[in-house]
């Protein structure tokens, strides 16, 4: 990755920055520049009116659909006042359409209330008293017949009791309470007005009919909704009679909004000062050229390119550039979700992939269930979108080692183990998991060597955690161990080594420690406590690979011994189920066991993920 | 495990943050203190002297000391539960509800965006309302509108109905705050005993103020009637209940309604004269309370809620001394204006001069 400083005219930032988008190779750097004369800020005024009228596009489209962007189309430079002039325009036009969208609101309220009322009515159809008086008020009493929002009635319980009034609840829906409010006529009427308003009382007029035809009222009130109902497909026709003459231009002002936005994200890192404009970013080593090509060609060569490398501080400045291959895709999101590479770190994505296929297969195999999985990543595709082959390649790994265990839907001798079944030898099966402990540890340990190398920090390299000493001690733990192990004593080689690395290491912690004696001899001793028992149970830990593929084997034979009490018919549904229970449970369990190992015994020893990710500016496919 | 223990990290949290409190001689010297002196003891340098204008230098305080508060506050509800942490950010929200007044009267008198956005609060993502898209509507209703298809729906609605029929602010900013305060004290009721006592009497004081100073400023500045009136409070659970503001808002003038206060608020406001009395002492005893229950309480959340309730009047009478030096004001005029932001600090200084 390289740091590009690019000094060119402020008038042509814009021709600038879809040069820059065109190549996909830009990610901004933020920082201001060093020099202080460079305090402009050229892309504000652009950024807000390009805001403004992508904010205004945004919400006419949502009342009149346009077909979706299928690509960037013609590449043109999009001036301020281009996109001043657009702006404009389509303010003007949401004025209009505003006017539309506010009608359409007016007729949901007005459904809204007649199905209220049609509500009210049916409640109302349940009481014996003679309805037709609450129509309007009397000679000596002022009635309310509505509704209002359910959290606001005891408070206008208490308001309309001080004005001498009653409020009567007679129903709830949803958060509306329908409630008759009734006082004498005279000059608290006035006074009850504000209050039922600040309320957000809502009033349902009482039909004439009311005394008469309930269902001739019914008839009503429906007529009331389809009558709303064909307004609101009237108010549709006009919108879209309204709309058609603007369709073409609302495509094309979309295309300008695509063109102008590169600018508008570069805006954060612009400065200027008069006419020199500033702009600096990171760009891959191997794009520099093309984009310096492609500079020169949009801007006639009125531009200084300066190129160098990232410098030591600005390590986590610097973006990494994501996995590519569309295999990796997935795993690349799960590394992402522990952190994303920092810059000069090695990517973990291929070894996290290869090491993840190797053990969730190895703890999980199993021709037919792998088949399942596979099958189930291929058919779910559409809905898994980038993440489908990571099921596919888990379903293939599976597959393979079934084939090695000779398994298949727990069925152990249908199919010949091209190897043997994982239950013939335990042992085995566990000496080679500790052995796939020990491997990937000092893989893990040399990467975390690397990296630390790469950016030249020798010291944590050699005397860090699992840097070059703990790896010696590692290593010297194994070895004298397999000697023991084979009776041949734990050796005088591997015993020294031991003594002096674990003596490196607390002499390291001794001269790093700033606390009083007693402290740091307490520290420095539970600290190589700690690397010891650390790397032991570390290793232990990959036991597991073994655990899980025995237990496999034996939650099989337990689905096929219940299978073998049942009768024909329940011997096919228990191993059905117990398929589908092992599917689920267990490759559920031995997904998040191999996530925990890579994540705790892989990426926690040599993976910072203290990177953030390159993300060139470029143009859209369409406006969100 | 007690409560004591449950919330030991908190109330530590608490002890150690309450030393950032003004003390009572620090208070009482604000407003003879020049803008330099106010400058170099709270760092104040580098943001008077990054802002060109004196109104810009005003909002830059006025904003960090924003930032402050909810950073500390921000703080605190780390090591919170749900519910506490609900009810500390709801106490919080009320910045965003002022960046909400603050788009309603823009957009009600059709300033221009940038004048709007000038005067909106930079808040924290928990406490922000989408200020941005708001910003961009291009209208009240509008606003409104886009309000209701978020969590302030209600607010919304009633307010946007409020505002078609009566084309006042007054109606919707009320609406606002009354939905604030019932919310608070909604929240305060899903607590156990344990953190129930404290927190009723620390909000039971702040709704006690607040349902007073609104019952006096709406029944006789704004003229409103008793039904009206009482329509806008927020009942207290402490003092001014439910029944005993329809009692008090149905009285006809001033004198009878501060004699018809409950014990103690009675003595505390008897004989006053003006609004503005009645907002100092009655400040001045919600202060006491707060105090009271920071010092004493065994509740981690009241104590925390306390702490950042006198840091918000700390941080605020602070920023009416820098704003009254700035302006240029008389030492007096700073008095009053801290005085009733904090009654008892200037008071004692306007006493001894």
């Amino acid at each position: 990755m390289k740091h590009v400083r690019l000094l060119t005219l402020t008038e042509a930032l814009p021709q600038a920055s879809l040069a820059l988008a065109e190549t996909e190779s830009f990610h901004p750097d933020d920082r201001p520049p060093t020099e202080a004369q460079l305090s402009a800020l050229p892309g504000h005024v652009y950024r807000e009116r390009y805001s403004q009228a992508h904010s205004r596009l945004d919400k006419i489209t949502r009342l009149i659909p346009i077909a979706p962007a299928t690509g960037i189309g013609q590449i043109r430079v999009v001036g301020i006042e281009e996109l001043g002039a657009l702006d404009d325009w389509l303010g003007k036009l949401w004025e209009e359409a505003s006017g539309y969208e506010e009608d359409l609101h007016r007729l949901d309220d007005e459904d809204r209330l007649v199905r209220e009322q049609q509500a009210a009515l049916q409640n109302f159809a349940h009481l014996n008293i003679d309805l037709g008086m609450l129509r309007s008020k009397t000679r000596f009493l002022d009635i309310y017949v509505g509704m209002v929002p359910r959290e606001n009635l005891r408070q206008l319980e208490g308001a309309v009791g001080l004005a001498g009034y009653l409020l009567h609840v007679y129903m709830q829906l949803d958060d509306s309470t329908h409630v008759v409010i009734l006082g004498p006529t005279g000059a608290q009427e006035s006074k009850l007005g504000p209050v039922l308003s600040a309320a957000g009382f809502q009033s349902l007029p009482i039909p004439e009919e009311l005394d008469r035809e309930p269902a001739e009222l019914q008839r009503n009130l429906d007529a009331k909704r389809r009558s709303i109902a064909e307004q609101r497909q009237s108010l549709q026709q006009s919108l879209t009679a309204w709309a058609a003459p603007h369709t073409d231009r609302l495509i094309e002002a979309r295309h300008t909004l695509m063109l102008a936005e590169p600018l508008v994200a570069l805006d954060p890192s612009l400065r200027s000062a008069g006419h020199l404009a500033h702009l600096a970013g990171w760009v891959p080593a191997r794009a520099v050229n093309a984009l310096r090509q492609r500079l020169s060609d949009s801007l006639n060569g009125a531009f200084e390119l300066s190129v160098r490398d990232p410098l030591p501080e600005e390590r986590l400045l610097v973006p990494t550039v994501p996995v590519k291959s569309r295999l990796l895709a997935p795993f690349a999101m799960l590394v992402n979700q522990y952190g994303i590479p920092a810059y000069g770190e090695v990517d973990p994505t291929p070894l996290f992939a290869l090491t993840f296929l190797l053990m969730f297969g190895s703890m999980f195999g199993d021709v037919g269930q792998g088949a399942v999985i596979a099958g189930a990543a291929w058919w779910l595709r559409g809905k898994l979108g980038r993440f489908w082959p990571f099921g596919l390649m888990a379903g293939l790994s599976s597959i393979g080692f079934g084939f090695l265990y000779g398994s298949i839907f727990g069925y152990e001798h249908v199919l010949p183990a091209l190897w043997m079944s994982p239950l013939s030898d335990p042992l085995l099966m566990l000496s080679i998991a500790l052995v796939w402990g020990v491997v990937f540890l000092t893989v893990a340990c040399l990467l975390a060597i690397y990296n630390r190398l790469a950016v030249r920090n020798w010291p944590d390299a050699v005397f860090g955690h699992h840097g070059v000493v703990n790896l010696i001690f590692y290593l010297s733990l194994i070895a004298g161990s397999l000697q023991l192990g084979r009776g041949q004593g734990f050796g005088t080689l591997p015993a020294v080594l031991i003594v002096l690395s674990l003596s490196a290491l607390a002499v390291h912690s001794w001269r790093h420690l700033e606390a009083p004696v007693g402290e740091k001899i307490l520290v420095v001793f539970i600290e190589t406590l700690e690397t010891i028992i650390g790397y032991v149970s570390n290793t232990l830990s990959f036991l597991r690979v073994a655990a899980f593929s025995l237990n496999h084997v034996a939650l099989s034979i337990a689905v096929f011994t219940l299978a073998g009490m049942m009768g024909t018919f329940g011997h096919v549904l228990t191993v059905i189920l117990g398929n589908v229970f092992v599917l689920v449970l267990e490759g559920g369990i031995v997904m998040i066991q191999v996530m925990r190992l890579q994540y705790y015994e892989g990426f926690s020893r040599y993976f910072s993920g203290d990177g953030h990710a390159f993300a060139p500016i470029r143009f859209r496919r369409g406006l969100s | 495990m007690t409560q004591v223990a449950d919330q030991a990290y908190l109330s530590t949290l608490v002890s150690a943050m309450s030393t950032r409190l003004f003390g009572a001689a620090l208070m009482s010297g604000l407003s003879q203190r020049s803008l330099q002196s106010l400058s170099d003891t709270f760092g104040l340098g580098p943001i008077l002297d990054e802002q060109p204008s004196t109104t810009a230098k005003s909002r830059a305080i006025e904003q960090s000391f924003i930032h402050m508060l909810l950073t500390e506050l921000r703080v605190l509800i780390r090591p919170m539960n749900a519910n506490e942490r609900g009810l500390v950010l709801g106490w919080g929200r009320k910045y965003g509800l002022y960046n909400l007044k603050t788009l309603i009267r823009g957009k009600l008198y059709e300033l221009d965006p940038k004048e709007i956005r000038a005067n909106l609060f930079e808040l924290p993502s928990d406490i922000h309302l989408s200020d941005q898209d708001l910003l961009r509507a291009e209208n009240v209703l509008e606003l409104l509108r886009q309000l209701e298809a978020g969590p302030h729906r209600q607010i919304a609605r009633q307010a946007r109905e409020v505002y078609e029929q009566q084309r006042d602010p007054f109606a919707l900013e009320a609406a606002v705050d009354q939905r604030y305060y019932i919310g608070l004290a909604r929240r305060i009721m899903a607590f156990s005993n344990d953190h129930l006592a404290s927190l009723r009497r620390l909000l039971g004081a702040e709704l006690d103020r607040v349902a007073l100073l609104w019952l006096l400023r709406f029944r006789f500045c704004y003229q409103l009637s008793p039904s009206e009136t009482y329509y806008w409070l927020v009942p207290s659970m402490r003092l001014l209940t439910r029944e005993r503001l329809l009692q008090l808002a149905n009285l006809e003038t001033f004198d009878q309604v501060l004699k018809a206060l409950p014990s103690p608020l009675d003595a505390v406001v008897a004989e006053s004269k003006t609004i503005a009395e009645v907002q100092q002492r009655i400040g001045r005893y919600t202060s006491d309370e707060t105090r009271w229950v920071l010092a004493r309480s065994q509740s981690g959340v009241a104590r925390a809620l306390a702490y950042l309730m006198l840091r918000e009047t700390d941080l605020m009478l602070l920023f009416a001394a820098v704003q009254g030096q700035l302006l240029q004001f008389p030492e007096k005029t700073v008095q009053v204006a801290l005085e009733l932001i904090e009654p008892s600090c200037a008071w004692s200084a306007h006493q001894a001069a």
